[in-house]
């Protein structure tokens, strides 16, 4: 079974008096531990691919199954578990919180899981040094350069233990140098790791780590490759 | 989990440190005086309970006539006759003493050219046991050195105030006539410092009143002026073990069935009259500071709404990371709450400042001694009342907040 399996979606959303169809009835699998790269032109689905692979959103058609599991039929807390246990986020904005330090950005998801304080403060720490930033636990996200800011970003994504990861052009905002070692470090995740990682992204560099490049088109696939 | 809840909300109010404290201070002022008028209110209540209740004790009462307090005050009956040995005579009194009140022609003796001074005064009649048995009503008397106060078997014997003494040249052991009817001066009472604070008792005799009064003892004035008819007042001391309020009820009756119009009153009429003076005057003060407190509270919403605004991507990472709706409510609404409570802790200390300082004033310029009440309660219940404050301003912003979708939010420049 794979993990992610999506059937025949469509997502229609209302902006002003026209209604937008951003996805008109895509089908896409994902399998555990695969790197899967969702390119693509501006408007061509990809975020509302990526908000539904999340479980930010559900779709208006078909069907979108988490092993097994359709998520459309489940409550807004429930999409809520299932992202804050299952799915890691990496934004291209980072998307960090200004007020608090490397070490709370990253205990954040667990806040939300009830891990207790204790485990909390030394899982946060010990991801911090795995993505490099052992000697930053304390500085806040302005302290630190966007590289580091994204790194930060990794850990908070790997602090449930998700088995999925979902970069949303996690290089769009990075020079080349630190955007290689983010690169370098999400397919770290998913070869020592076996984690699955769904990256969004324009950046053909980027798409080089992919196992497998899926293209949209106007909502849709328009192409699978093996390689970008 | 609510512990980090307020962790991440204290983070985010010291992050806009001048809009907080601008929000702060809104509350603050409401609170200052909110908390500044009931603590002076409370110590004003307790001194003037406990003057009255120095003043009465736990055995007295006094009769005045009907309508002499409350509303209306002052305009008693002027037809107030009461028969001293009746009211003796009932069951539990052990004292009566009266003041009553004349206006008499009162002649002093001639001066070294033989000129008199002669005129309309204030002729107290003052039960004997008065100055004896009831000094806490009285307040300090002091006489000139030589003089006396009253005996049962005083008759044409008189003591006037210092300035009348002088006025009419009537020093103590002189003649002076009332009425035509001449009076022996055994007493002169002594002017008090003008800047000492009042310990006048409740008659307002004592330090400088009485000045141009002549005192005669009670019964003397009934020969010169027959039945009383603007007696002032009546003090009552029952006997020991009797219930004070019984034996006032008693007395009320009896009198009153006799065509007198009066009243009793005792130490727990004139406190719950205070009482309801007192919180009428609360409760209207307080409801002006409870605008300022309703402002207060806007500005809290309106400064919550404006973060809500700000934080939206903010609040989208957070739901994307896994927080419900629920925990994103309870973090804005413990944010709005902590500015409550900050503005009430603030306004905590600064409204019992005021009221020190309030209580200061009054002390020195009026010579008034309030106690600043600042009681536990006072200050817990201000304290949790101005959490909820912040937090009933936060209940709509913290609800626009939770219910952002996640996808916009996050989507949200």
């Amino acid at each position: 079974m794979p993990l992610l399996e999506l059937q025949d979606v469509t997502k229609e959303y209302k902006l002003g008096k026209t209604t937008v169809r951003a996805l008109r009835g895509l089908d896409l699998n994902v399998e555990r531990g695969e790197i899967v790269g969702i390119m693509g032109p501006s408007g061509s689905g990809k975020s509302t691919l990526m908000h539904i692979l999340g479980a930010l959103d559900v779709p208006t058609g078909g069907l979108a199954k988490l092993e097994g599991t359709d998520v459309t039929s489940l409550s807004e807390s429930q999409l809520v578990t299932v992202r804050g246990r299952r799915i890691g986020f990496v934004f291209q904005t980072f998307n960090l919180i200004q007020t608090l330090s490397a070490q709370m950005n990253v205990e954040l998801p667990m806040i939300f899981q009830k891990v207790s304080r204790k485990d909390r403060a030394s899982k946060a720490i010990a991801l911090l040094e795995r993505v490099g930033l052992g000697d930053r636990i304390h500085h806040r996200p302005n302290e630190l350069s966007g590289g580091e800011r994204q790194r930060v970003a990794v850990a908070r994504a790997l602090a449930n233990d998700p088995e999925i990861i979902l970069a949303d052009e996690p290089t769009g905002n990075l020079d080349s140098e630190s955007g290689a070692s983010i690169l370098g470090l999400l397919k770290e995740l998913s070869k020592t790791d076996g984690k699955t990682i769904i990256l969004v992204t324009h950046d053909p560099e980027a798409a080089e780590i992919a196992d497998r490049i899926v293209r949209l088109k106007d909502g849709a696939v328009r192409k699978e490759s093996a390689h970008a | 989990m609510l512990r980090d809840f307020f962790l991440l909300a204290a983070r985010s109010i010291a992050h806009r440190k001048m809009r907080s404290w601008l929000t702060i201070i809104g509350v603050f002022i409401g609170i200052t005086a909110v908390v500044a008028l009931i603590s002076i209110g409370l110590g004003l209540e307790k001194t003037i309970n406990d003057q009255v209740s120095e003043v009465f004790g736990v055995d007295s009462f006094v009769i005045s006539p009907e309508g002499a307090f409350g509303p209306g005050g002052g305009h008693g009956s002027d037809t107030f006759a009461i028969d001293l040995d009746e009211l003796r005579a009932i069951d539990g009194v052990k004292e009566a003493a009266a003041i009553r009140d004349e206006t008499g022609f009162v002649e002093g003796l001639p001066d070294a050219e033989g000129e008199t001074v002669k005129g309309f005064l204030s002729v107290m009649g003052l039960s004997p046991e008065l100055l004896t048995e009831f000094p806490s009503f009285v307040g300090e008397v002091e006489l000139e050195e030589g003089g006396r106060e009253f005996t049962d078997t005083d008759e044409h014997v008189a003591i006037l105030g210092s300035e009348i003494a002088e006025r009419l040249n009537a020093p103590l052991g002189s003649m002076i006539e009332i009425e035509g009817i001449p009076f022996e001066v055994v007493g002169v009472f002594v002017t008090g410092e003008e800047d000492e604070p009042e310990q006048g008792g409740m008659m307002g005799f004592g330090a400088s009143a009485g000045d141009d009064t002549v005192f005669v003892p009670y019964d003397v004035l009934f020969d010169l002026y027959g039945p009383a008819e603007t007696v002032l007042v009546t003090l009552v001391r029952i006997t020991e073990g009797a219930d004070v309020d019984d034996v006032a009820d008693r007395a009320e009756t009896a009198l009153n069935e006799q065509g007198a119009e009066i009243m009793a009153i005792t130490y727990s009429d004139v406190s719950d009259m205070v009482g309801t003076m007192m919180s009428t005057i609360s409760a209207f003060l307080a409801g002006i500071a409870g605008i300022s407190l309703l402002v207060g509270g806007v500005g809290v919403m309106n400064t919550m709404f404006t973060s809500v605004l700000e934080r939206t991507k903010e609040i989208g990472v957070m739901k994307a990371v896994g927080a419900k709706n629920s925990h994103v409510w309870i973090i804005f609404l413990i944010e709005s709450g902590m500015m409550g409570l900050v503005g009430g802790a603030v306004g905590t200390l600064f409204g019992l400042g005021l009221s020190w300082i309030a209580s200061m004033l009054l002390s020195r310029v009026f010579g008034i001694d309030i106690a600043v009440v600042a009681s536990a309660s006072l200050i817990v219940i201000t304290l949790a009342g101005s959490f909820a404050l912040g937090a009933i301003a936060g209940l709509w912003p913290a609800r626009r907040a939770s219910k952002l979708p996640v996808v916009d939010a996050l989507r949200y420049e």
